[in-house]
């Protein structure tokens, strides 16, 4: 399979050979294996590094004092987690491996040296940054405004259209390597709540999740029940048009 | 002329004389708009940048069936949406306040983000404290009790506010009404009305009459769990406020929302 960082960032624009090289040198020379559940960097630490999740799935999260966490953005393949990090003194929020991940921790240095020599991939690179400020808003409308089973249905909607946007579905299926914890923390619900929207899902025939596999069976209905719209996702003009058939109800 | 976002970007890491007026030659002439008009219209093409000079404004999203999320509070100096130089915007900005507004052509902008790199360094450096504010925003509505909610989003502004110079002592004008903090907590507006209340009878906050007045800082932040690390201002700006000499609140009024 292709680089899905450089798949991600051709969503935006198409790159020329010596850029997708330099970025395959990047995401080859300073690989890094979590584990699962392994932090990668923690809040309150100064950022040195810009991470490229190049396989697997990861998080940031930030705890409450009393230990409670919420889950405030994932990472799926391709996912670039803040291009120009470094600027800030410390980190506003930890990020962790969810599944086995392999990420690209590229130092900040080697990071500004590519972008230096290819200036057009900082015009990508905002581009990804604003895609992600784009899904945290809609997190928040999510969080603050959808009840519990509008809320999974939209992350849901959400994760399965981000998946295929780097060519990580199957038909109707994906990996989607999270607990009912997890989803319980990115949600703002409680577990027992989580558990009873997916049996409420799966139920109505839209979805069914096991074993860390996804099927969505009836995406038109599901993206119905949520009020998905994917606008927020910002995909390019081919994929939005591929969105726009699997939503429609036929 | 764009003094506030010069001075916004400043904070963050002092612009040069040259970057100054690199951002002032940008700007087209100041217009004024009242409160309440819509500043971004969600879904609108346009090929400027709307940079807020001086007043305050609210992001906001809206599902079909007309339920409304606040995303954020825009303070001057803010860009309101520098997503259009790259996407288009998937959001809607409102004037809370009059507010005094210029409009940056979006190619202007992308050009001084390639040939200017320290504006280009305080332009990230804006976004990366947006997406950190509202990662906070996620936790509160996610974690944390309404009564906590309502108390982090008062210091917040109230922090805010003050980083541009416009608190007087412990009391800021922030004209937000309270189905506007409802909206932004979550919450509904007979929830909202309570916890106001609740904050004003714990000495801790009273919000009436378009202004935030702060009793009890140390209260309201131990209240909100509020640690203002997340707006990553220089570390004196967010320093608590002095004390208040004895207790000021007025007594009698409630605000109309």
């Amino acid at each position: 399979m292709g680089n899905p960082v450089i798949r991600r960032l051709e969503h935006f624009l198409p790159l020329d050979e010596a850029e997708k090289a330099a970025l395959s040198d990047l995401t080859t020379d300073y690989v890094r294996e979590l584990a699962p559940r392994e932090d990668l960097v923690l809040e309150g630490e100064p950022p040195r590094y810009v991470n490229l999740v190049l396989d697997g799935c990861a998080c940031r999260y930030k705890m409450l004092e009393d230990g409670r966490r919420q889950i405030v953005a994932f990472f799926v393949p391709g996912d670039l987690c803040d291009a120009r990090v470094f600027i800030l003194k410390a980190m506003d929020h930890s990020i962790a491996a969810i599944a086995q991940t392999r990420v690209a921790q590229v130092p900040a240095e080697r990071f500004i040296a590519l972008t230096d020599r290819f200036p057009r991939l900082t015009r990508a690179l905002w581009w990804n940054t604003l895609v992600h400020e784009a899904i945290a808003r809609e997190w928040i409308l999510n969080i603050g405004q959808r009840s519990a089973l509008e809320r999974m249905a939209n992350l849901l909607c959400e994760l399965f259209m981000r998946l295929r946007a780097v060519d990580m579905t199957r038909g109707e299926a994906c990996d989607l390597p999270l607990t009912q914890a997890d989803l319980g923390e990115a949600l703002g619900i409680s577990t027992v709540h989580v558990n009873r929207t997916l049996q409420t899902l799966r139920a109505e025939g839209l979805i069914s999740f096991k074993g860390g596999v996804l099927e969505v069976h009836d995406l038109p209905a599901l993206a119905d029940l949520a009020m998905f719209n994917p606008n927020y996702l910002h995909l390019e003009r081919g994929e939005a048009a591929g969105v726009a058939r699997l939503l429609a109800t036929t | 002329m764009p003094g506030r976002l010069v001075e916004n970007l400043e904070r963050h890491g002092a612009l040069s004389a040259d970057e100054r007026l690199a951002i002032e030659a940008m700007a087209g002439a100041a217009r004024l708009v009242p409160a309440g008009a819509e500043l971004v219209g969600d879904g609108e093409a346009s090929a400027d940048c709307l940079l807020l000079l001086d007043g305050q404004a609210f992001r906001h999203k809206t599902l079909p069936d007309g339920r409304r999320q606040i995303l954020g509070f825009h303070t001057p100096g803010d860009v309101l949406d520098l997503q259009r130089l790259f996407l288009g915007v998937d959001y809607g900005v409102t004037a809370l306040t009059s507010c005094r507004v210029a409009a940056v052509p979006g190619s202007k902008l992308t050009e001084a983000l390639i040939e200017h790199p320290r504006l280009a360094h305080a332009l990230w450096r804006m976004s990366l404290v947006e997406a950190s504010i509202q990662r906070e925003w996620m936790v509160g509505m996610g974690r944390k009790s309404a009564y906590a909610r309502v108390a982090h989003l008062l210091c917040e502004m109230f922090i805010r506010l003050r980083a541009c110079g416009l608190t007087n002592g412990e009391r800021c004008r922030f004209p937000a009404t309270q189905a506007h903090l409802a909206d932004a907590v979550g919450l509904s507006q007979v929830h909202l009305n309570r916890v106001l209340q609740q904050l004003r009878s714990a000495r801790l906050a009273a919000f009436r009459a378009r202004e935030l007045l702060i009793m009890d800082w140390t209260g309201l932040a131990a209240a909100g769990d509020f640690d203002g690390q997340y707006l990553h201002l220089p570390a004196r700006t967010v320093a608590p406020p002095p004390p208040a000499q004895g207790p000021t609140a007025r007594t009698g009024r409630t605000t109309q929302a």
